[in-house]
């Protein structure tokens, strides 16, 4: 006879190396999702326990943890989906823990800030009109433009995991989501980046990343297509210095 | 994030994780197989310095006898190199921006004709070995 209580075997964390596991009972029939399992521990068997939330409706990217062996968002993660009764809740790997399921999510927005994410222009300073785009041209890189920052597929990554230097998933995907953009004219800029040491060569397609997307927003992809890219500048770039050279 | 890294034990962990992972982490595995293999054979190889006899007796040991376990090495070792092959050529299609939307279907694909081609060389290495013209 199934119970009426999933088993929540939550990794509790100091931040200072000691770790244990808490078990706690949380009633089936007030529960849907694994956040809300969490926010009813909190409110009424643990106050102490800290996990990050705030949409609930996997648009902010704050509830990442890995649940039941996988990283996933605890808000769209059904816990009946699960088929177990005992839930497993762990910080995502691959950050350093704060607290209990809190993460130092610091070290991923670094990586994507390196990518220069933004819209960049060579006339700054001139244009003083709305940048037009056509829905074909905003359709290139829709895809790409529907990442949360959720950090999910860099706890995914097996080579984050080995390599911290490395760039990551979400920050390449950003990469090749301006560098599709009609608006943008930096994409020489991030190609130098993205295709430098902590960049696209060190990713080996494992396509974890596009596995725990809750954006389906294939990482592993842009990778390739940007990795594609990156060779073409870097030939350019090079048969360009043989010219000079030559000169 | 050093305190937050699985290292390369990571890149074994198998649980929960799609084909792409699997391709992945028996890539690096086959690799380092054939890459352990090369530097035996090289040792075996070396034997050879010590003259012809030194070297027929060395590989009739490997071959012979209750060391006839070498004969099954040598087809999972088959096993490795057209796994890895096979694996190698998806992976070079793919990061040249070929098929990646199928890439999981060219996974399959790649490794099915790999696995028949081993078969087939199999089947003629063994016809060989019993004729005795490989010996």
């Amino acid at each position: 006879m199934p119970s009426e209580n999933y088993v929540f075997d939550i990794e509790r964390n100091d931040g200072k190396g000691s770790i244990r596991h808490d078990r706690f009972q949380v009633p089936k029939k007030k529960i849907s999702t694994v956040l809300e399992g969490l926010t009813y521990i909190s409110e009424n068997l643990d106050g102490t326990l800290a996990f990050r939330h705030s949409c609930r409706m996997e648009i902010c990217g704050s509830c990442s943890m890995s649940i039941n062996g996988k990283p996933r968002m605890a808000c769209s993660t059904i816990a009946d989906s699960l088929n177990s009764e005992v839930i497993r809740v762990s910080p995502l790997p691959h950050y350093e823990v704060i607290k209990d399921l809190v993460v130092d999510i610091d070290p991923f927005f670094e990586k994507y800030k390196s990518v220069k994410p933004y819209i960049i222009r060579k006339d700054e300073e001139e244009h003083n009109k709305e940048l037009l785009q056509t829905p074909e041209q905003f359709k290139l890189y829709e895809q790409y433009s529907m990442c949360i920052k959720c950090g999910l597929c860099l706890a995914a990554c097996p080579i984050s995991g080995s390599d911290e230097n490395y760039i990551g998933p979400a920050a390449l995907a950003a990469a090749l989501r301006y560098n599709l953009d009609s608006r943008d004219q930096g994409s020489n800029v991030r190609l130098d980046i993205t295709g430098g040491e902590n960049g696209t060569a060190l990713c080996h397609y494992a396509g974890e990343c596009s596995e725990v997307c809750p954006k389906d927003v294939d990482p592993s992809k842009a990778i390739q297509i940007l990795r594609r890219s990156g060779i073409a500048h870097e030939l350019k770039q090079f048969f360009r210095r043989e010219k000079d050279a030559r000169r | 994030m050093p305190g937050g890294n699985t290292g390369i034990i990571g890149w074994f962990n198998f649980l929960h994780k799609g084909i792409g992972f699997f391709a992945y982490a028996m890539h690096r595995i086959s690799g380092i197989v054939i890459v352990l293999y090369l530097y035996l054979h090289f040792f075996v190889l070396s034997n050879l310095l010590r003259g012809g006899v030194t070297f027929n007796s060395l590989i009739t040991s490997f071959t012979y006898g209750p060391y006839d376990i070498f004969i099954v090495m040598d087809i999972l070792l088959s096993l490795v190199i057209f796994y890895h092959g096979a694996n190698g050529i998806r992976l070079m299609l793919n990061e040249a921006g070929l098929g990646l939307k199928h890439h999981k279907l060219l996974f399959f694909v790649f490794e099915s004709v790999a696995m028949i081609l081993m078969l087939l060389f199999l089947y003629y290495a063994w016809q060989v070995l019993l004729s005795g013209a490989g010996v």
